[in-house]
């Protein structure tokens, strides 16, 4: 890649005997959507954190829009926009005077802050919101308030982290719009993190990581393809036995909940139909489907080795 | 980027609050005029009166001191509660360095504190208690840019070494009550006996009524006179709030180093 965004090499923290992350190598080009995928507590926080350069790396080094983060990590924050799993906004102010506080903390003159806040809330659809008070915005509001904040600067390289947790589902749709419209306003390289896998899908590139080691990486339909043609699902009274049972044919499997979860690489599911006559009463129901990210995350959750390693 | 925005950013917040929490505004009134008026006719009937100076008039530099004192404390420890709320997060991200933070608030502090002491002296003014005839003009001028500096350094040292707001009790009787308390605003030091002398001499603060006394009782004579000279009560303050504010600068960027701000910022409580 020639031009890099993000570049990040061998990045780790430690805090005390916690490695919260754990060498990770990342390059995100200019103007990607790329997202950040894993469960909590595995290091997503932690590593957008040390490449806003609020965390100083334990070890290994990053540089953001051209700037080392351990070096020049004012200029580096210059560039960067970040949103905060957590809102950034003083509650008694009103969204004008927020937009203003975190415009002019950028140098920005008042009419410009003014000019791009009353774009960017139109833009979510609350242009008529500039006068309220924070307080008084709804969930979904103030998290779109909380990443035009982040925003407002016209960042290179934005950072949005877990954006739509906690919010409903159609809220979650608009705020994904919205960051989509921003992307295209302003062409600026996207990393986010996000737990709903299904959202993760518009992204041109996601990376699994678990226990701050990074576990695969690619565009969200290869990652799917690799891990095979179908998804099984079985359901039984005695997981165990059948997990054991159906490894013969179908490898290692997950144990989800009373379901039992493998991956079938063949697009023939002839030996699906054998296995579950030969397993007999022991399933309850047989599931088969096409495998998404959901699958990817669980299997990289569950530490196994993914299957396939077909490009 | 010159740091001119990011500084009108944080000291129009500062005011915009302040002038809506009118509590706070009436209580930094109201706090200095039950001391002078309570305790001050009190204290008068037992001390009486001095080198033609009534001990209520004696008192005025210290209320005003203060309210400089108060105000510039309760507006260096909104770092604590930006921390806790949230807002310290667009602080850290915004691209200047961390220390500057530190340098900021102590603007806004020393800002709300010198509106509140301005307010004060009208409110004087209009009672009676300021005597205008002994007001040394360019001497009161350095109190009102040194004092509050200093209580700002004072405020700004407080919250550097306070992680939660629940500790803010704590900082009021082990901070701001003994700095008030032990610093000639209500006695004048030669009065103390030994021990509480060299303590009060330790504030730093009292240099700060001192100052003030200097500035709003020209010409006093006897106890109620003021202890130092002009010239060591400002190299006191300056010196103080340099150092006070270098430590909190230096303590503020370590610890975003290590990590503790973004451990309140993130609201992990642990480790
Ligand atoms: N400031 C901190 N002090 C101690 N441990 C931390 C701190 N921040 C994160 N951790 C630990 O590091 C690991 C990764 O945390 P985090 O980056 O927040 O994960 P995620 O965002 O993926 O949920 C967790 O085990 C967490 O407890
Ligand atoms: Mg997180």
């Amino acid at each position: 890649m020639t031009s890099c965004a993000i570049q990040a090499q061998g990045l780790a923290r430690r805090y005390g005997e916690v490695v919260a992350v754990d060498g990770l190598d990342l390059e995100i080009g200019e103007g990607e959507f790329f997202g950040l995928l894993g469960p909590n507590g595995s290091g997503k926080t932690t590593t957008i954190h040390m490449l806003a350069t609020l965390v100083r790396p334990t070890a290994g080094s990053a540089r953001v829009a051209g700037f080392d983060v351990g070096t020049d990590p004012v200029k580096a924050r210059g560039q960067i926009g970040l949103v905060f799993q957590e809102s950034a906004l003083d509650r008694t102010l009103s969204v004008a005077e927020n937009l203003r506080f975190a415009g002019m903390l950028y140098g920005l003159p008042k009419a410009e802050i003014e000019r791009r806040a009353k774009a960017l809330l139109d833009l979510f659809g609350i242009a008529d919101k500039f006068h309220a008070p924070t307080a008084a915005l709804s969930g979904g509001q103030r998290r779109a308030l909380d990443i035009i904040r982040g925003v407002i600067h016209e960042p290179r390289v934005l950072f949005l982290d877990e954006p739509t947790i906690g919010l409903d589902i159609p809220v979650r749709r608009r705020i994904w719009r919205f960051i989509e419209g921003l992307r295209q306003r302003n062409r600026m390289t996207v990393l986010l993190t996000t737990h709903y896998l299904e959202e993760a899908d518009a992204c041109e590139r996601v990376a699994f990581i678990r226990k701050g080691r990074l576990v695969t990486q690619g565009a969200p339909r290869s990652l799917v393809e690799n891990l095979g043609r179908h998804t099984v699902e079985f359901e039984s009274r005695d997981i165990d036995a059948l997990l054991e049972r159906a490894r013969p044919t179908l490898g290692k499997g997950l144990k989800e909940g009373n379901t039992a979860l493998f991956l079938h690489g063949h697009e023939d599911t002839a030996p699906l139909a054998r296995l579950q006559d030969e397993l007999g009463d022991l399933v309850t129901a047989m599931r088969v489907r096409r495998p998404n990210l959901n699958d990817v995350f669980l299997w990289v959750h569950a530490g196994a080795d993914l299957p396939g390693g077909r490009p | 980027m010159s740091m001119a925005r990011p500084i009108l950013a944080v000291l129009q917040r500062e005011v915009l609050k302040l002038g809506r929490q009118r509590t706070r505004l009436l209580a930094s009134m109201v706090r200095p005029l039950i001391w002078l008026l309570v305790i001050g006719s009190g204290f008068g009937a037992v001390l009486g009166s001095a080198g033609g100076l009534s001990y209520q008039q004696f008192l005025a530099p210290g209320v005003l001191g203060m309210t400089m004192l108060f105000g510039a404390m309760l507006s260096a420890l909104t770092m604590v509660y930006d921390k806790e709320s949230g807002v310290m997060r667009m602080l850290v991200i915004a691209p200047f360095a961390h220390y500057w933070i530190v340098i900021v608030k102590t603007l806004s502090a020393v800002v709300a504190a010198l509106l509140q002491a301005l307010l004060l002296m009208v409110l004087l003014a209009l009672l009676g208690y300021l005597r205008f005839t002994a007001i040394d003009v360019p001497v009161l001028l350095l109190g009102l840019l040194l004092v509050p500096f200093a209580c700002a350094g004072i405020g700004m040292l407080a919250a550097a070494f306070t992680k939660t707001l629940d500790n803010f009790a704590a900082l009021m009787n082990f901070v701001i009550f003994p700095v008030f308390f032990l610093s000639g605003s209500l006695y004048p030091i030669t009065q103390l006996p030994p021990w509480l002398r060299v303590v009060a001499m330790a504030n730093p603060y009292t240099y700060g009524v001192d100052l003030l006394k200097h500035a709003l009782l020209t010409g006093v004579e006897g106890r109620f006179a003021p202890d130092f000279s002009v010239a060591l009560d400002a190299a006191v303050l300056a010196g103080f709030t340099i150092v006070a504010v270098t430590i909190a600068c230096v303590r503020f960027s370590g610890e975003t180093a290590f990590d503790s701000v973004i451990r309140v910022l993130t609201g992990k409580k642990t480790g």
